[in-house]
């Protein structure tokens, strides 16, 4: 079922742009996806804007000096899903009849912060006693690795892959190709990750248009579809959980490929959240692009790299492409509309008919994910 | 957390656990409906939703490690590297806590024993809590 379609997209390279305001990263996205969509001020009826560092009232913030002031502006945070989110409510939004043009915006400026881990809240009991996101991920690579065999070489296999892909991309936060000598080599963050199994912090913003199949055509705007918008939520555990597979990955792509009528096999390309190297093997179990316990395989095979059966991240993803947190969900979905509509550069699956974005994050204990969230677009 | 240097803060600050014998035993909520066991104690059943019939009880003081790592980048406060893991104990519970060892010397499966000790240094000096030592093969219910 068609809900939506996205009329125009754009985005900021991503990057460490700590002389820049966050206002101004924001409105370079929202102006060129206008643009690119073919609206301007006036045909905005809302806007939906994710962030998880941004603070109050960041909508508000970057439409001010716009004028775009006095629509509804909604701010949504959900960690690393909060653009994802926020996309979702804007397909609803258009295909309830609420409004005719949305503007969702991603954006984010984590070099405020300072550096090192992403700072997670005080009152869960994990991160009182040292926990941080990479050890999160850590943990559950090595439990990944004791049950399928899978090695550190394979997750070096998918940072290289992606660095590959990152060379490809001019928006690109890291566009540098390098060796799985060179991952194994680089620091130690958290046993079995090293650095180059990482995704960085930066700076960025990326936003598209979402209004109706009808709208679109009176627009004369290039559009891809959006078959399924879906978002949840972690199932909360006190006891075991099985840490070698992301069961809300798992529940939140069934529902989406339900939605949309497909399967994982019809997929041609997908933008997943690998925050980590070990993360993207997991996911493409999750995802259903590959069987349990295959993962590691399918990156061995150079099933989802350039030329493969499946690309994913052709962006360079999460660790190349960049990772600020609430605009990786709207930067995947950029990604899938240039993909889609064969504007992709050097980087494009060729005859691009179908594409996957997954994004999901937070860390909270006792639960696999905070958000996350699964799209799918077609041509 | 606590300003003084006289008295060490601790996380929980409600101290969850009972010491005896060298024995740390942690404390967690049974719920008198579904039975579920959680851990730190909850208020309200997080499995069936019971509002009442929390029940504490004495956790068991040894478990098994189901995964860990070692941090090598924390925030401030935490003395880089520490290894930490996920420990299930028998009642169902798993415990996220720092282990006093190596990451080197730790396997998937080991046996690990609570125990109590800095966790990390706050303003006013360490902060204590419970966290795991390793036990050596066969001694997994001899804890000194």
């Amino acid at each position: 079922m068609t809900l939506a379609v996205i009329a125009g997209a754009g985005m900021t390279k991503f990057g460490k742009q700590a002389e820049r305001t966050i206002e101004d990263i924001g409105r370079e996205a929202l102006i060129a996806a206008m643009k690119d969509a073919g609206v301007d001020r006036a045909g905005i009826d809302e806007v939906l804007c994710g962030s998880s560092y941004g603070g109050p009232l960041i909508g508000q913030r970057i439409l001010r000096d716009l004028g775009m002031t006095g629509i509804p502006i909604t701010n949504v945070e959900n960690a690393c899903s909060s653009g994802a989110a926020a996309l979702r409510e804007a397909c609803w939004a258009v295909k309830a009849g609420r409004a005719d043009v949305v503007a969702v915006l991603g954006v984010e400026k984590l070099t405020k912060l300072g550096g090192g881990t992403l700072p997670l809240e005080p009152t869960d009991v994990e991160v009182n006693l040292g926990n941080v996101m990479p050890a999160v991920y850590a943990m559950r690579a090595r439990r990944y690795m004791h049950e399928t065999g899978a090695t550190a070489r394979h997750l070096a296999m998918i940072a290289v892959k992606a660095h590959e892909y990152g060379a490809r991309n001019p928006n690109a936060q890291f566009q540098n190709r390098i060796t799985i000598d060179d991952v194994m080599a680089s620091r130690m963050v958290a046993d079995p990750l090293t650095l180059y199994m990482c995704c960085p912090t930066g700076d960025g913003a990326a936003a598209v248009i979402v209004t109706s199949e009808k709208r679109a055509r009176e627009l004369g705007a290039k559009t891809v579809r959006v078959e399924a918008s879906v978002l949840q939520s972690g199932l909360y555990k006190t006891g075991f959980r099985d840490m070698a597979s992301s069961e809300l990955t798992e529940r939140t792509s069934r529902l989406a490929y339900e939605a949309a009528g497909i399967g994982p096999q019809d997929v041609s390309l997908a933008e997943v959240h690998d925050a980590f190297a070990s993360a993207e093997i997991m996911y493409y179990e999750a995802l259903g692009l590959c069987h349990k316990g295959e993962g590691a395989a399918m990156i061995e095979r150079g099933d989802s790299g350039p030329g493969g059966r499946q690309p994913v991240n052709p962006s360079g993803g999460l660790a190349c492409r960049g990772h600020p947190v609430g605009a990786t969900g709207v930067a995947q979905i950029v990604e899938a509309v240039w993909q889609l509509r064969g504007e992709a550069g050097e980087r494009q699956v060729p005859g691009a008919k179908v594409a996957l974005t997954h994004c999901t994050g937070g860390g909270i204990s006792g639960l696999d994910h905070g958000a996350c969230s699964v799209h799918v677009l077609t041509s | 957390m606590n300003g003084g240097t006289s008295s060490p803060a601790y996380f929980p600050a409600s101290r969850p656990w009972t010491e005896a014998g060298g024995m740390v035993r942690l404390h967690g909520s049974k719920c008198a409906r579904c039975g579920v066991v959680a851990f730190p104690p909850h208020p309200m059943c997080p499995s069936c939703g019971a509002e009442r019939g929390q029940h504490v009880v004495e956790l068991s003081g040894v478990g098994t490690l189901y995964t860990f790592s070692e941090i090598h980048i924390a925030p401030k406060g935490f003395a880089t590297p520490y290894a930490v893991g996920y420990v299930d104990l028998p009642e169902g519970v798993r415990l996220f806590g720092q282990i006093d060892a190596k990451a080197s010397e730790l396997k998937i499966g080991q046996q690990v024993a609570v125990t109590l000790g800095p966790v990390r240094a706050d303003t006013g000096g360490a902060v204590i809590s419970y966290k795991f030592k390793a036990l050596a093969e066969g001694n997994a219910k001899g804890i000194a």
